[in-house]
C-alpha cells in the first residue's frame, strides 16, 4: 500500500525553522505533527496540519542519543491525538543534504512510542518522518499492522511544489 | 534527460522522471479539458485520471481537440477520445479514465498530484475546490464565457487554488452572490457558448502555471494564480482583486477538520 505524505511549504518551512534551533544541550530537536489522513486509489494519504514543537525543559539530558523527550512530550502528543482525532507523526531533522534515513537507534525508539498513539487512537495510523534540506523520508504504522510501511512520497503544497523523495 | 524531451531541458535535468511520476487529474473533457489533456501528455506527464460523463456529439466538435467525425456518429465517450490522444502522444501513459461524474469516485480524485478544473457553474467549481483542498491537492480552473449583447464580448479565466494560501473564495472568484444567483437559475436549459481558440489560450495558460509551479524555469512564483482572459483584446493579466483583499492566508479551509476523510477508517 502507498503512503503519500502531503504537507504545505509554509508549515514545512516553520518546521525547518524550529528544528534549526540550537537547544541548550540536546545535539538535535524532536517535535510531533498532527495529520487527518485520507484514502485514495493507490494507497492512502497522510494530511499535515498543526505542528507540535516541544519546549527546551521537555528534552532529558541523554547523552547517548541526540534528543531524548520526556513524558510531557508524549502525553501532549496523545492529547493532541485524541481531541483532533488525528494521526500523529514524530519529526525530527538532518541537517546535510540528500536523501535521509533512520539511523538504528532512530528506529529502535520509533517503534517502542510511535505504536503508543494507538492507545488513544487505534484506527489511524500514525508514524515518523526524517527531513533533510532536500528530503524527507517516512514510516508509518498502519492500523493492526507490526511492520510499519515506508511513505513513498512526500510531497510539499506550495510555490513551487517540492518533491521530497520517499521511500528508500 | 531522453531525446523525447530533449527540447524542454531547461525544466531541469530531473523534469522528465518528475513528470513521468505525476498524477494529473482532468474534471471535464470538452474544450478547456481536451487541451489540457494534449498538452499534459506533451509535456510528458505520465499519470492521468480523466473525469468526464458525456458522449462526443457534433457540436463538440467546435472545439474538442482529438474527437473526430467518426466519434460524433459513434457517440464515443469523451473519455475514449481523451485516453486515446493520450496514449498516441505516450504509450506509456497510465491513464484512469472514468466516465462519470467525477463525485463518483473521490478515491481516484484523491490520488492525483495535481487537478485541472474545466466544469461550468460556480457551485460545481466550489464543490471541486473543496474537495482538492481536503486532499490538498493544488487545482487549476479554467473557464470563459461569451457574453450576449451588441457586440458580443469574449471572457475568460485561470484561477489556482494551491493548499494553505488563497481559495477561490479569498481571492473573490467565487463569490456567495453567484451561487446564490446559479441556484436561482438552476435548470435553465441550453449550453453557453464555447469557442476552441479561446479554450485554447486559457488550458495553455494553465498548462504553463502547472509546469511553472512543478519545475520552475524562472524564479518568478505567484504569490496567487488568478488571471484574467479578455478574449476581445486578446490579452492575459493577473486580476487584482487578491491584491485589494490582501489575503495570503486562506481563511475559509484552515481547521484540521478541513482535511482528510471524516470518517477515515483503514
Amino acid at each position: 500500500m502507498n503512503v503519500h505524505f502531503k504537507i504545505t511549504t509554509g508549515l514545512l518551512d516553520g518546521i525547518f525553522a524550529d528544528l534549526r534551533r540550537p537547544h541548550p544541550f540536546a545535539s538535535e530537536r524532536a517535535a510531533f505533527i498532527g495529520c487527518k489522513a485520507s484514502r485514495c486509489r493507490d494507497g492512502n494519504l497522510i494530511l499535515a496540519h498543526t505542528y507540535l514543537p516541544l519546549p527546551d525543559d521537555w528534552y532529558v539530558d541523554d547523552p547517548r542519543f541526540g534528543c531524548v523527550f520526556s513524558a510531557d512530550a508524549m502525553r501532549t502528543a496523545m492529547q493532541f491525538a485524541l481531541t483532533e482525532d488525528a494521526s500523529m507523526f514524530h519529526v525530527h531533522l538532518h541537517d546535510y543534504g540528500g536523501a535521509p534515513w533512520f539511523s538504528r537507534p532512530d528506529l529502535r525508539e520509533s517503534s517502542k512510542f510511535v505504536p503508543d498513539f494507538w492507545n488513544v487512537k487505534p484506527d489511524l495510523p500514525h508514524g515518523t518522518l526524517v527531513l533533510s534540506p532536500d528530503g524527507a523520508a517516512g514510516l508509518c504504522w498502519y492500523p493492526h499492522q507490526k511492520t510499519p510501511l515506508r511513505i513513498r512520497k512526500v510531497t510539499a503544497l506550495g510555490f513551487p511544489m517540492r518533491f521530497l523523495g520517499g521511500a528508500r | 534527460m531522453s531525446h523525447l524531451f530533449s527540447r524542454q531541458t531547461f525544466l531541469g535535468k530531473d523534469s522528465e522522471k518528475l513528470f513521468g511520476e505525476i498524477r494529473v487529474g482532468i474534471v471535464g473533457l470538452g474544450g478547456g479539458g481536451s487541451h489540457i489533456a494534449q498538452q499534459s501528455a506533451h509535456v510528458g506527464v505520465g499519470r492521468f485520471a480523466i473525469f468526464d460523463p458525456d458522449f462526443t456529439d457534433f457540436p463538440n466538435l467546435n472545439r474538442t481537440v482529438g474527437a473526430t467525425f467518426a466519434d460524433a456518429v459513434a457517440k464515443t465517450p469523451k473519455v475514449v477520445v481523451a485516453e486515446r490522444m493520450i496514449m498516441g502522444i505516450n504509450p506509456h501513459a497510465e491513464v484512469w479514465p472514468i466516465q462519470a461524474e467525477w463525485q463518483s469516485d473521490f478515491p481516484a480524485l484523491r490520488a492525483c498530484d495535481v487537478v485541472f478544473g474545466c466544469i461550468d457553474g460556480f457551485s460545481g467549481r466550489a464543490q471541486l475546490e473543496e474537495s482538492c483542498r481536503r486532499a490538498m491537492i493544488p487545482l487549476i480552473d479554467i473557464g470563459m464565457d461569451v457574453h450576449k449583447g451588441d457586440p458580443y464580448s469574449i471572457s475568460g479565466q485561470v484561477v489556482m487554488s494551491m493548499p494553505g494560501l488563497p481559495c477561490f473564495r479569498c481571492m473573490g472568484f467565487i463569490r456567495q452572490k453567484d451561487l446564490d444567483d446559479e441556484g436561482r437559475r438552476y435548470g435553465e436549459a441550453g449550453g453557453n457558448p464555447q469557442v476552441v481558440w479561446s479554450n485554447g489560450v486559457l488550458a495553455s495558460t494553465a498548462v504553463g502555471l502547472f509546469v511553472q509551479t512543478v519545475t520552475p524555469w524562472c524564479r518568478i512564483h505567484p504569490a496567487s494564480a488568478f488571471v484574467g482572459y479578455d478574449g476581445d483584446r486578446f490579452t492575459l493579466e493577473h486580476d487584482g482583486r487578491l491584491t485589494v483583499t490582501g489575503r495570503t492566508q486562506c481563511g475559509h479551509f484552515s481547521g484540521i477538520g478541513d482535511l482528510g476523510d471524516p470518517f477515515w477508517k483503514p
